[in-house]
C-alpha cells in the first residue's frame, strides 16, 4: 500500500533533516531520550544539545549567540555615527531637489511647504587606532571605538516604523513572518535547555512608539520558537511562579502525583507509550527545572558592586535599559541563542536634540559596559552583539527650525547600526552616504544583507535555512540577501 | 527550552519515510509526479514567464514533450538531464539549492517509462461520482464513511481499532461539537441506554445545544481572522463582535453553507438584502487596519483588499493567492492577471487606507445598528423632516403677498444692512497676520499672504450638520494647486478621516466638503471650472443644513459655480474629533495654501442668499436692487430680493425654517447615536474602482486594467451572473465547483479528526498534500452538496460512522507503521484546543457563566498580556473562550501559549505544539488555580468528610469516566500529603485561596480546601483531562 508523500520529506533541501532520522534517533537527540528526561528530577543544567532542525550548522560559525540591542524609533544616524559638516553649512537651506530624486516621503512632511536642511548639534571626533568617528552624545561607546564596526549604509524600504521594525525583525514589512530568533532556534536550537533559546528584553515604561508581540513571533513556525519575553516582575516567564502558599516541595510532590497518574496507563492500567503523553510528561519537568533557572538567570544578587557601577545605576533597577544589558550578559553565559533587547523613544520628529541626549543617556554606558564585560568574560568572541533601529532620520527638518531645536523625519534610505565581537571588523566604518546623508554614496547594505550575514557568522547559509508554508520554501531573507564579506574579519 | 514531540512536522517526517514505491508499480502522474515537477521544476520551467529558463516549460504536457519522449526513456531529454553526472548538466542545478532524491529520479523514470501522461490537479477535477466500494468485514461498517476507509484498511491489512469505551467516546463527541465535556448526567444516561440509537440520541442532542454555535464559530472566527482590534502597530478597539454574533446565530440555525458563504461575500448585493445579510459581510473587513501617522493611504487600502482577497481564497478555495500577487504562481495555474481579476472583485468600496487618528469614526462603508427603537425614531425623524421641509415650501409659496407688500413698502434709500446678518466673525488682515505669514497689499488695504505652514485662527465655526452657515472671503492663488487647505474646520487630515467642513484647492479646482469619515460617510461638490490663477477674487460657500450634497454651494465672484457632485453620503455628525474652530491656510500634515493670499476673511451663523453673496463680491448687487423701484427690477433681481426677503425680514417664513432646522437637528440626533459596523457596500457604477495588475504588487505600480473574473483553471464564470461579490458567490457555491465542498468538508473532517483528510487545509494547490482518502473526500463532497450544503447533517454522518468512534489506543505496530494516522484505523488524539482547556476547568469548577452574545470578556490573563487590558469584575471572568477580549499586538496570553491562532490573517489550522510554558499555564494561571479551588470547595462541601467520594466526583468530572483503584490510590495520597503539607503552616492554605475573585467557601477548614484544590489542580493537568483520547 502506498501512503501518500508526507510534506516533511521536502520541508528542507540541501541538508540532512530529521526525515533521515529514524525515530529512536530522533527521540535519542531530542534530550538523551523523554523516559530518562521524564524522570530525572535533577536540577542540574542539561548539557548543551543541537537540536535545530539543522542539526548543526552548515559551516562552522563564528559566533555561537546574538545580543541584538534594538533601538526602535529610528535613531538618527546624523547625530550619532554619520557625520556631515556639509549639513552645518547649508543649515537653513532648502534640500536640493537633485539630492531627494522626487522620493517619496512620509505624508507628515510630504505636505510640508519647506524642507530645510538641519545640521547636528553635536561634534564628532575620530577614536582608536582604527579612527571610527562617534559623536559626543555616546562618549562610552567612543572608548570601544576598536572594538566596534559602524555600517553607515543600511537601508530599507519601509517608511513607517510598524512596516520597518516588522521587516528588521522578520525580513518581511507585512505581518505572518518568523522573527530573526525564531529562525535561529528553528535552525540551531538552543545550547540550554532549562532556558529558552530566545530570550526577549524591553526596556519597561518608555513611551514611544508601540512594540508588539509579533515582532519576536514564530509566524508561520511552530509557535514553540517564539520569543519568551522576561517580564520584569516577579514572573519572568507568565506563571512561572508557583501560586502563594505553594512552595518547591508542595509542587514537587504534586508533580510526582502527576506523573504517577500519567503513567498509571488509565483504565488499561498499561504503561503507556504514547509520544504525546510522554512529551507531555517531560515538559512538566522541564517547567519544574525553569522555576529553578529562570529566577537564577535573572536574580542579580551575586554580581559585585563594581559590575552594577560599570552598567550604571539604572542597572539595580529591574526592566530598564541598563538592567537589561546586565540581564542579556547573564543570559549569553548561560547558553541562551538570541537576545533580543528593545529600546523605544528614538522617533524625534522634534526637540530632536534634547530628545536623543536622553536617549543616549538612557543607553551609552549600558550598551558599551555590555560590550567590554562581555569581552572581558571572553564571550565576545563567539558573540555578536548588535546595536541598531529601522530606519534613519532626514537631513531636512520637520516642522520649525528654531536656532537650537530641530526635528527629523523618518528615513528610510540611509542608516547607521554597529556591530561587536565575533566575526566583526572593530575599528572600521562600512560604507558612505553622500554629504546629505541622504542616499548611499557606497556599498549599501539592506536589510536582507544584514540578515545573510548573521545567518552567515553563525555557521548558517542563509538560502538554506527554510521553512515550507503555504506550497513554497520561506526563508528570512526571503529572495535577496548578499553577505557582505567585507563586513568579516 | 525544547517541546518536544510536536504536531505536524515531525511525525509528517516520519511518514515520509515508510513511502516506498515498488519498482513496477505504476505511477500517479498527480500523486507522485506532479508534486516533484512542482518542487523542484516549476520555478525555473513552470507557469512564471519571466523567471522561465531555456523557454520550457514542464507545466503544460504539449510543451514538455520537448524534453520528454512517452514510453521511451531513452530518448528524454530530462531524464539524461536529471541523472547526468556532469554538474553543469545536471537539473536542477547546483544553485538553485535543490536536489532530486534518487527516488524520486526513479519515479520520473518510470512516469515516462509508463507513458508520461499529465492529468489536471486533482483538486481542479470535478468532484467525481464515486463508488461506495465494496469490503469484506461490513459489518464493521456504520457509513458509507466507514466502507471507504475500511477498503483502504482491508488492501493494506491493517484492522480497524476497536470502538472507544462509551465515557470516551461522548466525551470525545461532546467536545467536538459543543467544545464543551458532558455533564455526568449525560454521562449517565448514555450508559444506561442500551437502545441502538444511544449515540445518535447524543448527538442529536449536542447539534441542537446552542453551544454547538459556539465551538463552530471559534473555528470560523480563526479563518475570518476576527480580532476586536484593528492590528497594525496602533492596534485601537474596534466595534466588531455583533458579526461574531451573527457567526454563532448562522451555525446554530444551521444556515445553509452555501448560504453562509454567500452572505459573507455579497450580503449587501443578494435580492432583499437584510440586516443581518448585510451584517455577515463585515468577514470582508476584519483586516488589519492602519492609523500609523505618515502612512501613505493608498499604501494600505491596497493591502486592506489583498487581505480579502487571500481570505477569500484561502477561506473558500483552499488556494494561497499570495505568490500571484507579484508574479505568476510557481505552482498553481494562477496568473498574476488572474489575481487582480479575484482582487477586482473587493477593489470597489468606498474606503480609506487609513481610520482616524483623533476620532472613533467607524472606517466606512458601515451598517447602522440600530435596534428597534431607534429604528422607530430614525423613520419618525425622517418623516418629521419631510414633513417640516413639505411646510416650509409651501409657506415659501404663501409669502408672495407679503414679499409684494414689502417690495411696496421699502423706502427710497434703502441699503443692505452692514454688516449683513449673521456675520460671526471678520477679519479685513489690516493687522499682522501672525505666524511667518506677511502682509501684502490686498484686495482692499492689506491682506495676508501665506506661508501652507502656519495658520490663521478665527476661533469660530463649530457648526454642526443641520446648522446653515456660510464663509466668505478673497483669495489669490499664486499657481494652479494641486492641493491646498483654503480654510477648514477639522483636527487634520487623513488621520482624522478630516472630521469636520472645508474649502481646498484640488487639481485647480474649488473643492468643498462636509465629512464625518471620508469618504464614505461625506459630501463633497467641486466646481467645473478651474480657479482663476494670478489675480484676486471672491469666493463664498454656503451650507443650507440640509444633510445633502446640493445644500452646499460655492461661489466665485458672487455667482454660484456649476460643481461636480463627488459624494453625497453624510449620515453622522461632523463635529467633534478636535480642531474646533476655522483655521485659514493650514492644516496638519496637509498641504497649506503656499504663498496664496485671502483678504477680508467673513463668518456667517446663516445660509447667505444669492444677492447677499453677491453684494458682498461688488459691494452694490444688494443696494442697487434695494433702491430699485418694483416695475424697474429684472427677473433675477426680483427673485433674489424674494429670497433675501424671506430670509432676512419675513418672520413666519423664518419661523418655519427654525421647525425643520428643529427637525433636521432631531434627525442628525437619531443617527449620531447609533452605532456603526464596517460591511461591504460597492461604488456605483459611475464611480467604479478600476482594478490594474500592480507590477510586483506594489500599491504605486499599476500596469494593465483588468476586469472581475475567475482563472481559467476553474470552472467557468456563470454566464448570466453579474461581475461583482454576488457572482463570485454564485461562481463559488455552484454545486459542480471542484474546491467548495470539497475544502468545506475536509475542515468539517478536520474539527472531529484533528486533520483533515487533506492535511494542507490552507492548500489545496499542488504543493499541498493530496488527500489520504480522495474517493471519501469526493463522496462527502457530493454528499453534502446534494444534502443542501447542511453542515449539521455532514457533521453527524462523520461522527456517527464507526471510523470515528474507534479507540485512539494504538499497538506499537500500529503507530510505527502509520505513525500519523492517515489510514485512520484508530481514533484521533491530541490535545484540546485552547478554549475547550479554559472552558472545561471553567465548567468543571461550577465557575462557567453561561451567557451568549454580546461585547467582549476580559478574563485575568489579559492583565499581563502584552498590551494590558484592565480585567473585568463578576462574569467577565468566566465567559467562554469565544467571547475573550482579542487584540492583535497583545492576544490573550493564555491562550495564545495553548496555541489560539494570533487572528492577524487567514488560519485554518492551528499549530499544537508542548511547550513547558503550557505546563507553567495550567500549573500556575490564576484562573485555574482559582477554578481548582472552586471545584474543591463545592466538592467538599458536597462530599463532607468522605473523600474518596468527593475525588472520585472530581475525576469524573475532568476526565468523563470513574477512576481506576490506582488512580483512586495516587489521588488520596495526594490529597493526604497536600493535606500535611498545609497543615504544617495553614497559613499557607490561607494564602494560597486568595487567588481568584470568587468567593472561599466558608465552614470547611482552609486547609482542606487548599488540598483538594491541589488535587484538582493535578487532575487539571492530568493528560486525560486536556487531550482528546
Amino acid at each position: 500500500m502506498t501512503l501518500p508523500t508526507s510534506t516533511a520529506g521536502r520541508v528542507c533541501t540541501g541538508f540532512d533533516h530529521p526525515a533521515q532520522l529514524t525515530r529512536q534517533q530522533f527521540l535519542k537527540n531530542f534530550g538523551m531520550g523523554l523516559g530518562a528526561l521524564a524522570l530525572s528530577s535533577s536540577l542540574g543544567d542539561q548539557p548543551a544539545r543541537g537540536d535545530g532542525v539543522l542539526g548543526g550548522t552548515h559551516r562552522s560559525g563564528r559566533i555561537k549567540r546574538v545580543i541584538y540591542m534594538f533601538n526602535s524609533g529610528g535613531p538618527s544616524q546624523i547625530e550619532l555615527f554619520d557625520h556631515k559638516p556639509e549639513l552645518k553649512r547649508l543649515h537653513g537651506t532648502e534640500l536640493p531637489e537633485s539630492v531627494r530624486k522626487g522620493q517619496r516621503l512620509t505624508t507628515m512632511t510630504g505636505s510640508q511647504s519647506s524642507l530645510p536642511l538641519a545640521g547636528s548639534s553635536f561634534a564628532f571626533k575620530r577614536y582608536g587606532d582604527g579612527g571610527n568617528e562617534i559623536s559626543e552624545l555616546t562618549p562610552h561607546l567612543a572608548g570601544l571605538a576598536d572594538d566596534i564596526c559602524i555600517i553607515r549604509s543600511m537601508h530599507t524600504e519601509a517608511i513607517n516604523h510598524g512596516p520597518a521594525v516588522t521587516y528588521m525583525q522578520t525580513g518581511s514589512q507585512f505581518p505572518g513572518r518568523p522573527s530573526m530568533g525564531a529562525w535561529m532556534d528553528y535552525g540551531l536550537g538552543t545550547e540550554n535547555s532549562n532556558l529558552p533559546a530566545f530570550v526577549v528584553l524591553v526596556t519597561k515604561g518608555k513611551g514611544g512608539q508601540p512594540l508588539l508581540s509579533r515582532l519576536w513571533g514564530s509566524g508561520f513556525l511552530p509557535s514553540r520558537y517564539q520569543g519568551v519575553r522576561f517580564r520584569s516582575g516577579k514572573d519572568p516567564v507568565l506563571y512561572l511562579t508557583n501560586p502563594n502558599g505553594v512552595d518547591a516541595s508542595a509542587r514537587r510532590l504534586m508533580l510526582d502525583r502527576l506523573r504517577e497518574l500519567q503513567q498509571a496507563g488509565g483504565r488499561s492500567g498499561k504503561q503507556a507509550s504514547d509520544p504525546l503523553l510522554e512529551a507531555r510528561i517531560a515538559q512538566y519537568e522541564l517547567a519544574f527545572r525553569m522555576q529553578r533557572s529562570i529566577p537564577e538567570a535573572t536574580d542579580f544578587s551575586s554580581e559585585p558592586k563594581h559590575i552594577f557601577d560599570e552598567y550604571g545605576k539604572d542597572s539595580k533597577n529591574p526592566g530598564t535599559y541598563a538592567a537589561n544589558c546586565l540581564l542579556a550578559r547573564r543570559l549569553a553565559e548561560r547558553g541562551v541563542r538570541f537576545i533580543q533587547l528593545y529600546h523605544p523613544g528614538w522617533d524625534q520628529h522634534g526637540g530632536l536634540p534634547g530628545g536623543i541626549r536622553n536617549q543616549c543617556r538612557e543607553t551609552d554606558q549600558a550598551s558599551a559596559a555590555l560590550v567590554t564585560d562581555l569581552k572581558r568574560r571572553g564571550l565576545l568572541e563567539d558573540t555578536l552583539v548588535i546595536w541598531g533601529g529601522e530606519f534613519g532620520r532626514t537631513s531636512y527638518c520637520q516642522g520649525k527650525l528654531a536656532p537650537n531645536n530641530y526635528g527629523r523625519d523618518h528615513h528610510p534610505r540611509c542608516f547607521s547600526m554597529w556591530m561587536a565581537g565575533g566575526g566583526g571588523r572593530g575599528g572600521t566604518t562600512y560604507g558612505q552616504t553622500d554629504p546629505f546623508s541622504y542616499n548611499i554614496a557606497e556599498n549599501p547594505v539592506h536589510i536582507h544583507d544584514l540578515h545573510a550575514t548573521i545567518l552567515h557568522l553563525m555557521g548558517i547559509d542563509h538560502e538554506r535555512l527554510t521553512f515550507r508554508y503555504q506550497g513554497r520554501q520561506f526563508r528570512l531573507t526571503d529572495v535577496h540577501g548578499n553577505v557582505i564579506q567585507d563586513l568579516l574579519a | 527550552m525544547r517541546s518536544l514531540l510536536t504536531g505536524s512536522a515531525v511525525f509528517f517526517v516520519l511518514g515520509a519515510t515508510s513511502v516506498a514505491v515498488a519498482a513496477d508499480k505504476p505511477v500517479d502522474f498527480v500523486r507522485d509526479v506532479r508534486p516533484i515537477l512542482s518542487d523542484k521544476c516549476f520555478k525555473c520551467h513552470g507557469p512564471d514567464e519571466n523567471a522561465r529558463q531555456g523557454e520550457l516549460r514542464l507545466d503544460l504536457e504539449v510543451a514538455a514533450r520537448k524534453v520528454l519522449s512517452p514510453g521511451k526513456p531513452a530518448d528524454s531529454e530530462l531524464l539524461k538531464r536529471i541523472a547526468s553526472r556532469d554538474p553543469d548538466h545536471r537539473m536542477p542545478p547546483a544553485d538553485s539549492k535543490r536536489t532530486l532524491s534518487s527516488r524520486e529520479i526513479n519515479i520520473l523514470q518510470r512516469w515516462v517509462k509508463q507513458g508520461g501522461r499529465y492529468k489536471a490537479h486533482w483538486s481542479f477535477q470535478p468532484v467525481a461520482a464515486v463508488q461506495v466500494p465494496a469490503v469484506k468485514n461490513g459489518g464493521w461498517c456504520r457509513s458509507p464513511i466507514d466502507r471507504f476507509v475500511l477498503s483502504r484498511l482491508e488492501a493494506g491489512g491493517v484492522v480497524p481499532s476497536r470502538e472507544a469505551a462509551r465515557e470516551r467516546l461522548i466525551r470525545r463527541v461532546t467536545f467536538d461539537l459543543t467544545g464543551l465535556p458532558p455533564t455526568l448526567e449525560q454521562i449517565d444516561a448514555f450508559l444506561a441506554d442500551k437502545s441502538d440509537k444511544a449515540f445518535d440520541k447524543v448527538v442529536d442532542r449536542l447539534l441542537e445545544s446552542p453551544a454547538f454555535g459556539e465551538r463552530m464559530a471559534a473555528e470560523w472566527l480563526d479563518i475570518a481572522r476576527y480580532s476586536d482590534s484593528y492590528g497594525y502597530q496602533v492596534d485601537r478597539d474596534r466595534h466588531v463582535w455583533p458579526y461574531r454574533d451573527w457567526v454563532v446565530r448562522a451555525f446554530n440555525s444551521n444556515m445553509p453553507y452555501d448560504q453562509f458563504v454567500t452572505w459573507q461575500l455579497a450580503g449587501d448585493l443578494v435580492p432583499k438584502p437584510t440586516r443581518d445579510s448585510r451584517l455577515a459581510t463585515t468577514f470582508n473587513r476584519l483586516h488589519s487596519q492602519k492609523v500609523e501617522g505618515g502612512s501613505t493611504p493608498e499604501e494600505f487600502r491596497v493591502e486592506y483588499v489583498a487581505d480579502r482577497n487571500h481570505t477569500f481564497a484561502m477561506a473558500f478555495l483552499g488556494l494561497t493567492l499570495e505568490c500571484a500577487r507579484c508574479h505568476q504562481h510557481k505552482f498553481d495555474p494562477i496568473a498574476q492577471e488572474e489575481y487582480y481579476q479575484f482582487f477586482a472583485f473587493f477593489n470597489n468600496i468606498d474606503e480609506s487606507g487609513v481610520y482616524s487618528y483623533f476620532t472613533s469614526s467607524v472606517p466606512t462603508p458601515t451598517l447602522l445598528l440600530s435596534n428597534d427603537k431607534q429604528k422607530a425614531a430614525m423613520v419618525a425623524a425622517e418623516a418629521k423632516v419631510a414633513e417640516s421641509e413639505a411646510s416650509w415650501r409651501k409657506v415659501t409659496d404663501q409669502r408672495r403677498a407679503a414679499f409684494g407688500k414689502w417690495l411696496e413698502a421699502r423706502k427710497p434709500d434703502a441699503r443692505s444692512p452692514s454688516p449683513l446678518p449673521g456675520r460671526v466673525y471678520h477679519n479685513d488682515f489690516e493687522k499682522a497676520p501672525g505666524g511667518a505669514n506677511r502682509s501684502v497689499t490686498g484686495r482692499f488695504g492689506k491682506a495676508a499672504r501665506l506661508t501652507g505652514d502656519d495658520g490663521i485662527g478665527t476661533g469660530v465655526g463649530n457648526f454642526r450638520r443641520f446648522q446653515p452657515f456660510s464663509v466668505s472671503l478673497w483669495m489669490l492663488t499664486p499657481e494652479e494647486k494641486k492641493r491646498a487647505i483654503i480654510f477648514h474646520r477639522s483636527r487634520a487630515w487623513t488621520d482624522a478621516g478630516s472630521r469636520g467642513y472645508q474649502l481646498m484647492l484640488e487639481d485647480g479646482r474649488l473643492s468643498g466638503s462636509l465629512i464625518h469619515f471620508w469618504p464614505g460617510n461625506a459630501l463633497r461638490v467641486v466646481t467645473r471650472r478651474k480657479f482663476p490663477v494670478g489675480d484676486w477674487h471672491h469666493v463664498t460657500m454656503t451650507w443650507d443644513g440640509s444633510n445633502r450634497a446640493r445644500g452646499l454651494k460655492i461661489y466665485i465672484d458672487g455667482r454660484p459655480s456649476a460643481v461636480t457632485l463627488v459624494r453625497d453620503n453624510l449620515y453622522k455628525n461632523i463635529s467633534g474629533g478636535g480642531g474646533d474652530a476655522i483655521t485659514i491656510g493650514q492644516r496638519f500634515r496637509d498641504r497649506g495654501f503656499k504663498n496664496g493670499s485671502v483678504d477680508e476673511f467673513s463668518v456667517f451663523n446663516r445660509r447667505l442668499t444669492d444677492l447677499e453673496v453677491a453684494q458682498l463680491f461688488d459691494g452694490r448687487s444688494l443696494d442697487e436692487a434695494l433702491a430699485t423701484p418694483a416695475d424697474q427690477l429684472t427677473r433675477t433681481q426680483r427673485e433674489g430680493l424674494r429670497e433675501y426677503f424671506l430670509e432676512t425680514v419675513d418672520k413666519p417664513y423664518s419661523d418655519q425654517r427654525q421647525a425643520v432646522q428643529a427637525a433636521r437637528k432631531t434627525r442628525c440626533e437619531s443617527y449620531d447615536g447609533v452605532t456603526e459596523i464596517m460591511v461591504m457596500s460597492d461604488l456605483d457604477a459611475t464611480r467604479r474602482r478600476q482594478t490594474y495588475v500592480l507590477r510586483r504588487g506594489a500599491y504605486d505600480a499599476p500596469t494593465e486594467k483588468v476586469e472581475p473574473g475567475t482563472p481559467a483553471s476553474l470552472p467557468p464564470f456563470p454566464a448570466d451572473a453579474p461581475r461583482n461579490r454576488l457572482g463570485l458567490a454564485r461562481w463559488l457555491t455552484d454545486d459542480g465547483h471542484p474546491l467548495t465542498p470539497r475544502v468545506a468538508v475536509n475542515r468539517l473532517w478536520q474539527q472531529c479528526f484533528g486533520s483533515g483528510l487533506v492535511r494542507t487545509p490552507e492548500d489545496f494547490g499542488s504543493q499541498g498534500l493530496p488527500p489520504t482518502h480522495p474517493a471519501l473526500l469526493d463522496w462527502l463532497s457530493r454528499d453534502f452538496v446534494s444534502g443542501g450544503w447542511n453542515l449539521k447533517r455532514t457533521l453527524r454522518q462523520i461522527v456517527l460512522s464507526a471510523t470515528y468512534r474507534q479507540d485512539s489506543a494504538a499497538s506499537k505496530e500500529l503507530v510505527a507503521r502509520d505513525p500519523d494516522n492517515l489510514l485512520l484505523a484508530r481514533g484521533a488524539s491530541y490535545q484540546w484546543p485552547a478554549e475547550m482547556i479554559r472552558d472545561n476547568a471553567l465548567w468543571a469548577s461550577g465557575l462557567l457563566v453561561d451567557k451568549r452574545g454580546g461585547s467582549p470578556a476580559r478574563p485575568y490573563d489579559l492583565a499581563v498580556s502584552f498590551k494590558p487590558v484592565k480585567v473585568d469584575s463578576g462574569e467577565g471572568l468566566y465567559r467562554r473562550s469565544l467571547y475573550t477580549f482579542w487584540k492583535r499586538t497583545g492576544p490573550a496570553p493564555v491562550m495564545m501559549t495553548l496555541d489560539a491562532s494570533k487572528r492577524d490573517v487567514c488560519v485554518v489550522k492551528r499549530e499544537r505544539t508542548s511547550t513547558p510554558l503550557q505546563a507553567c499555564v495550567l500549573l500556575n494561571g490564576p484562573q485555574f488555580i482559582e477554578a481548582a479551588r472552586v471545584m474543591g470547595q463545592a466538592m467538599l462541601k458536597k462530599h463532607g468528610e468522605n473523600v474518596d467520594a468527593m475525588l472520585v466526583e472530581m475525576f469524573r468530572r475532568l476526565t468523563s469516566r470513574a477512576p481506576t483503584d490506582r488512580e483512586r490510590k495516587i489521588l488520596r495520597g495526594g490529597f493526604d500529603e497536600q493535606l500535611a503539607y498545609f497543615q504544617a503552616d495553614p497559613k499557607r492554605a490561607e494564602v494560597f485561596l486568595k487567588t481568584g475573585k470568587a468567593p472561599v467557601e466558608k465552614g470547611i477548614p482552609a486547609v482542606r480546601i487548599a488540598a483538594a484544590a491541589m488535587v484538582a489542580n493535578t487532575l487539571m493537568n492530568f493528560d486525560e483531562c486536556v487531550t482528546k483520547r
